[in-house]
């Protein structure tokens, strides 16, 4: 038993080290992308796929968010009296977590779960061996422009969850629920920066290259078979949604920091 | 001067390929074990042996896709199987490979299929210059007219041919089919085996042909290696096989089953007692 347990314990720092090269590799492949002219019409295609194709799920999440929370939070504000405040709660939700999160858990399903399929199955039908055998790196051919797609687009998608989630919000607030418009944007400008917007957008890069890494690793090292495909599908969408979670907690505790930093007045008021 | 001598080969005759005392392990499964082989320039070696010998993993080491556990790999006198990812770039430019079951890219179409090496390393953009090697690769195995189609649409000898337009698409010395008649009626595979005879003799290209099939080893090879549980046990033209006195080789070359196995079938009890009547799924 013992044995047992050493082993398990050096597969898994096997696996952890496996993985960090893969993720050095592909990081250093993307960069070499961005100069490679060769390289643009793989982005730009992956680009289409990647991004454009998740507009309308990505549009259709952040509305829902910016509804949801609208209903649920107006009870509790219009028993202190303050129903117009409703505004700032939706808003700085929307922009700082809730849009950022789900979005980027909406795109590892839909995103994650295709690159992981696609890479997949283009192993055990030895296409990447046979890019490998034509002397190009699967990495820089296969990984790279996909990684490079989703770093860029992730935060472009949450701009579109973020709107549509503002909107969702102020149709609720004050068309359904009737509360003043110009209250609800005065409060909504006073309590949301630049600073809060730009934070979700920043996480976007990290959600993207997280997503994109950790769904080519597990299509490039599943097993054999529908059942591998199928698995390496699902621990890509596990792996991916416990990162997004990690990488929020510690994206968030980085910025108040930083926020604390060079706005310390403000930051306690 | 130690590391030089431990990273070339001394080759004799004209030798383009050396596997030295290659071993290869797969958890505690030894696939092949010692085996050495020298490849001779600008003649077709065929690997025969029974399913699961280790015939695809042999021919993975010769442009070093699979890493042997133990052994060394030379090309032309250069030691290649300690060369890192990189390094094996520019070496694998001297090969072709064709995959047991094509591995064309899906989401590519025929003609880009065949200009993804050659975009790769040609550095040559989308040209007539481009389209016209795509044509005349295809035309050589037959299929110029096919640039549009996708690998979805054709059928197994037709992705194949494919496979093999592509895989001599950078004008490779080394051609290495993996299995390249598997799964084709007798007239596709002839078909085949008469591409591979005119690659060889109109390109000048070494063969190295990994295959089950006797009439196509017979047909294409100057020399048969016949590999059995990741060893070599029998090695020679085509003459030499068919009389060779090994029994193993002789049950191989004519397909009969051995008595062992015929011993563990026959043990295993009557087959009609395991059969089931539809009655008996019949719902009470």
């Amino acid at each position: 038993m013992p044995e047992l347990g050493q082993s398990k314990t050096i597969t898994t720092i096997n696996d952890i080290g496996r993985f960090g090269r893969f993720a050095w590799k592909s990081f250093i492949n993307s960069f070499g992308c961005c100069i490679n002219r060769k390289a643009l019409p793989l982005v730009w295609y992956q680009m289409n796929v990647i991004g454009v194709r998740s507009v309308p799920v990505i549009m259709i999440t952040g509305a829902f968010v910016g509804m949801t929370l609208a209903v649920q939070a107006y009870d509790q504000l219009a028993g202190m009296g303050l129903e117009e405040h409703l505004g700032v709660l939706i808003n700085i939700s929307v922009v700082k977590e809730l849009g950022p999160v789900l979005a980027a858990v909406m795109l590892a399903g839909r995103i994650g779960g295709a690159l992981t399929a696609e890479l997949g199955t283009m192993n055990v039908t030895e296409q990447i061996d046979a890019v490998r055998s034509m002397g190009t790196d699967p990495v820089g051919c296969l990984v790279a422009p996909r990684i490079l797609a989703c770093l860029l687009l992730t935060p472009s998608l949450i701009i579109y969850a973020d709107f549509l989630g503002i909107v969702g919000g102020y149709f609720v607030s004050v068309i359904q629920l009737g509360i003043n418009s110009s209250a609800y944007w005065e409060f909504s400008a006073y309590g949301v920066g630049l600073w809060d917007v730009s934070i979700g957008v920043i996480k976007g890069f990290f959600f993207g290259a997280a997503i994109a890494v950790i769904s080519c690793y597990k299509g490039f090292t599943c097993k054999e078979g529908a059942q591998g495909v199928g698995q390496a599908c699902t621990e890509a969408f596990v792996a991916s949604f416990i990162s997004i979670l990690a990488l929020d907690f510690i994206l968030a505790v980085v910025s108040k920091a930083i926020y604390s930093t060079f706005w310390p007045i403000k930051s306690i008021v | 001067m130690k590391d030089n001598k431990n990273n070339n080969h001394t080759l004799t005759n004209n030798h383009i390929i050396t596997l030295e005392n290659i071993t290869k392990k797969f958890g505690n499964n030894v696939v092949i074990d010692n085996v050495s082989i020298q490849i001779e320039k600008s003649k077709t070696t065929v690997i025969i042996g029974p399913s699961g010998c280790g015939k695809t993993v042999l021919l993975k080491h010769m442009n070093v896709l699979l890493r042997p556990s133990s052994g060394r790999v030379y090309l032309k006198n250069r030691r290649i199987d300690n060369l890192n990812e990189s390094d094996l770039k520019q070496i694998r430019l001297h090969y072709g490979y064709l995959f047991q079951e094509g591995a064309l890219f899906d989401s590519m179409s025929v003609a880009e299929n065949i200009m993804f090496p050659l975009q790769q390393h040609g550095k040559i953009k989308i040209s007539k210059t481009t389209e016209e090697i795509v044509k005349t690769k295809l035309a050589m195995v037959g299929l110029d007219g096919f640039q549009n189609f996708f690998p979805a649409n054709l059928s197994g000898g037709q992705r194949k041919r494919v496979a093999l337009a592509r895989a001599i698409a950078l004008n490779p010395e080394i051609i290495l089919y993996d299995e390249p008649t598997t799964g084709l009626d007798p007239i596709r595979s002839d078909m085949i085996n008469e591409i591979i005879i005119k690659f060889q003799k109109e390109l000048n290209v070494t063969t190295i042909v990994v295959t089950h099939d006797m009439k196509s080893a017979y047909k294409i090879g100057d020399r048969i290696i016949m590999l059995h549980h990741g060893k070599i046990i029998a090695d020679g033209n085509a003459e030499h096989i068919r009389n060779h006195p090994h029994p193993i080789v002789q049950q191989f070359i004519h397909g009969q089953v051995s008595e062992d196995d015929l011993a563990v079938l026959r043990a295993t009890g009557s087959v009609i007692q395991t059969q089931f009547h539809p009655r008996d799924f019949e719902q009470n």
